[in-house]
């Protein structure tokens, strides 16, 4: 019977901890707000540096207060009572001298900036005025080197290269901001200028990040774990993904050095940007609009060269991870240095580079060449033949051509890796003359809207999708110099140039797909059935991708979204469309008439006409992947001064979420009744047990007797 | 074990087995030792074995006072000039906490 009672004691007691559980989550949900549509800023580290933020492994918290005048930085800063303050603040105050007097105070515990176009600053650029200083051709020495006499950014604040102590979120979410500003105005706001009471709204932000002071070391303690912990944790990873190329002639991709016979023109452009926030970059004019015109200049130049191919073979690339000391060109050169690539440098005749080119407010585009190897008499003979060949294209086009002062130096740019090796004739094409006309460079406001991609209302997304706005039509020009450029570079047949035009519609959709809607019909059409099958990836997931770089094991794909949009929509412009079945096109290699080296075979979705789902087909291109991972990761030279050394930082958990705080005397209260109840319940307890005898002599005898 | 319960030559042999044995680096035999040890020593009416174990007590606290200020002292140290040691620091440790120098 005594063996019962317990046992009936013991589920009594498991099933009130259950539930006690049970409510105690809700109890959680009943206490805080979590705030899941934000964007942390994450650290970053090169071989000397950390950037960017990070919180205390339990978070920081910070009474909320709404940064909206002069009196209230005042207020945070030293007359508010309640430190340390959680400050959130409109996008027009989020610039250097704001964020620097909160660096240095100890009364914020975290900043979370509200992503919004109202209020825009006229212009903002987080990161620094003279971006890749230290890795491009021009490095300390150089008479042209910190960008001495031309500021490529000026209006960069750096403030994507400082290191906070403290957690920066961005909110992009209207309906939470709304939330957040009710839970001030209901319990923070100052009433005639005094303190207001508790409870107050308050902020917690998570972002505590693992690697700390630079790449050497937390690539040094993630060895060392791997070498001696039983559970070991990888501190930071570098920044990689991968470069796309494709070439009009297919060169043997099992080959790898010097390639016979081939004079290859090089035709480059970047893949990626940044900005403040992790993965919140969405690179306009920075990156789409280079990517864009290249893209369209391939489609313009495929069916003439088909028809009529030039001398020389033109390779096409698009280079990751450039914002960060160029991963992506430095790798590729190096390869080519070490006969690790397809082709060597002996193999380059020259080298076409498109930067920003979107933001042309007349009609001008500047022919930057590189002062320095242009001293060379045969050098600068080859160059100033290309700048000849680049101005006779222009002809009949609505575009001006300039070039800057001849002792001007190459604007960022992945040629200058090349140059950094040997001299190679080589222009870079912007519609900058000195400083970039990117008001917004590397930030996340360098969206559609700065690039003046808009639509008229009242369009459908497939309207939209093909609507040629003015920015579509202004880069389909530079689409079309840039197509005639590289077949007459590449030793075209000079009236074979009017044929090569690039098509508007085209720029539209590529437009439309990286600035407003990557899930779009002609996307959807491009990419592989297991991306666009419905609820199939993430990677079509509604809005514009973003070109911040990231990390290389993915969760998606094995690459960065962008990298395979690219890809794909390379395979689809530049190669055939082939009968093999899904399975003979994922492994072609017995088949006879096909050649994996010198192809790739993709399985894509198809165009879908009207109600009839698409059918699937394979596509026959010479487009290629290659690795984009620092050398610096190759030679484990973690603090390497010539290649890039960009890690991130990896972390737990990344969140957010408000609640309400009692005063820390009702806190301390609490704790002390607590406490002191707890001591009791102990006293009465060993009380009673001591005097048990005493106590429980007579109830222990009435059961016994009536057994 | 009883101390109370053993004839004192045990006591004696025990006591000084674990003063031996603390010299193999393992100052916590020596606390043990005088933590055990201390009352036969110091506060029993005099027996013959009680000299002797006074002593082994004695020493065993010298060494132990010995290890806690070394140990002390190279912890301060460590924990003090770890992050800026670098290298050497990150090599000398068995766990390092994440986010911090």
């Amino acid at each position: 019977m005594e063996n019962l009672i317990s046992i009936n004691c013991v589920q009594l007691l498991i099933t009130a901890l259950f539930y006690t559980c049970i409510s105690c989550s809700s109890v959680e949900q009943k206490i805080y707000v979590e705030l899941n549509k934000t964007a942390p800023c994450v650290r970053l580290l090169n071989a000397t540096h950390q950037i960017g933020c990070q919180s205390s492994i339990s978070g920081d918290t910070g009474v909320v207060h709404v940064l909206e005048s002069e009196s209230d930085l005042d207020w945070i800063l030293s007359a508010g009572p309640h430190p340390p303050y959680m400050v959130i603040m409109e996008t027009a105050f989020f610039n250097r001298s704001v964020m620097l007097s909160m660096k240095n105070s100890s009364r914020v515990a975290g900043v979370a900036v509200i992503i919004s176009k109202a209020g825009l600053a006229e212009h903002f650029s987080p990161h620094t005025t003279c971006p890749n200083q230290n890795t491009g051709v021009y490095s300390a020495g150089s008479e042209f080197a910190n960008c001495n006499g031309t500021v490529w950014n000026p209006l960069g604040n750096g403030l994507s290269y400082e290191d906070f102590t403290f957690p920066v979120f961005a909110l992009k979410d209207e309906n939470q901001t709304q939330v957040i500003r009710k839970c001030y105005e209901d319990h923070n706001l100052r009433v005639n200028g005094s303190a207001p009471q508790y409870p107050l709204c308050a902020m917690q932000l998570f972002s505590h990040m693992h690697a700390v002071t630079d790449t050497v070391t937390c690539m040094r303690r993630t060895d060392l774990q791997n070498k001696f912990s039983i559970n070991p944790e990888i501190l930071c990873d570098p920044l990689s993904d991968y470069n796309v190329w494709t070439s009009i002639r297919p060169l043997n991709n099992s080959a790898r050095g010097h390639a016979e016979n081939e004079s290859v023109v090089i035709a480059a452009v970047r893949l990626d940007g940044r900005s403040f926030f992790w993965e919140e970059a969405p690179a306009a004019e920075g990156t789409v609009s280079a990517i864009v015109t290249l893209l369209a200049a391939i489609h313009a130049l495929y069916p003439v060269i088909q028809e009529a191919p030039p001398l020389r073979n033109i390779f096409f690339t698009f280079f990751q991870g450039e914002a960060f000391d160029y991963i992506g060109s430095s790798r590729m050169v190096f390869d080519m240095e070490r006969n690790q690539f397809v082709m060597d440098l002996d193999n380059v005749h020259s080298m076409l580079e498109i930067g920003q080119v979107g933001l042309r407010g007349g009609r001008d585009v500047w022919i930057h060449s590189d002062p320095v190897s242009r001293r060379n008499s045969s050098m600068e003979k080859q160059v100033s033949e290309m700048i000849k060949d680049v101005n006779s294209s222009a002809a009949g086009l609505n575009i001006n051509l300039q070039e800057p002062s001849v002792s001007q130096p190459l604007p960022p740019s992945s040629f200058q890796r090349f140059l950094r090796v040997r001299p190679i004739p080589g222009l870079v094409l912007t519609d900058h003359e000195k400083a970039f006309n990117n008001r917004y460079y590397e930030s996340m406001y360098d969206d559609a809207e700065n690039l003046n991609v808009s639509y008229p209302p009242n369009l459908t997304p497939d309207e939209q999708l093909v609507y040629p706005t003015d920015a579509a039509k202004s880069l389909a020009e530079v689409a079309t110099l840039v197509a005639r450029s590289l077949y007459t570079q590449a030793g075209g047949e000079q009236n074979n140039l009017s044929n090569i035009t690039a098509d508007a519609t085209m720029v539209s959709q590529l437009l439309y797909g990286f600035l407003v809607q990557k899930n779009n019909s002609w996307f959807r059409s491009l990419l592989p059935p297991e991306i666009t099958k419905k609820g199939g990836s993430s990677i079509l997931s509604s809005g514009p991708p973003q070109f911040y770089i990231g990390l290389g094991p993915r969760l998606q794909s094995p690459v960065h979204s962008v990298t395979l949009f690219v890809q794909y929509i390379l395979a689809n412009l530049t190669g055939n469309v082939t009968n093999l079945t899904e399975s003979q096109c994922q492994n072609p290699k017995e088949l006879s008439g096909e050649n994996k080296d010198l192809y790739s075979y993709f399985w894509v979705s198809g165009p879908s006409s009207g109600n009839s789902s698409a059918d699937p087909l394979c596509v026959r291109a010479s487009v290629r992947l290659s690795k984009a991972v620092s050398p610096a990761f190759e030679l484990l030279q973690y603090g390497s001064s010539d290649y890039s050394t960009w890690t991130e930082s990896r972390w737990k958990s990344i969140r957010a979420r408000i609640f309400l705080v009692a005063s820390r005397e009702l806190e301390m209260l609490t704790l002390g009744v607590g406490v002191a109840v707890l001591l009791l319940s102990l006293l009465v307890t060993y009380f009673i047990s001591s005097k048990a005898e005493l106590l429980f002599s007579s109830a222990r005898e009435t059961p016994t007797t009536t057994y | 074990m009883n101390l109370e319960r053993i004839p004192n030559e045990e006591k004696l042999s025990l006591c000084r087995r674990y003063y031996l044995g603390g010299f193999a680096f393992l100052p916590f035999l020596w606390l043990v030792n005088i933590l055990w040890f201390f009352k036969e020593a110091f506060l029993k009416p005099a027996y013959t074995e009680q000299p002797q174990i006074k002593s082994y007590v004695k020493k065993s606290a010298l060494g132990l006072l010995l290890w806690v200020a070394v140990l002390t002292t190279w912890i301060t140290v460590f924990q003090h000039f770890r992050a800026q040691w670098g290298e050497v620091g990150d090599y000398l440790s068995f766990t390092i906490p994440l986010g911090t120098a």
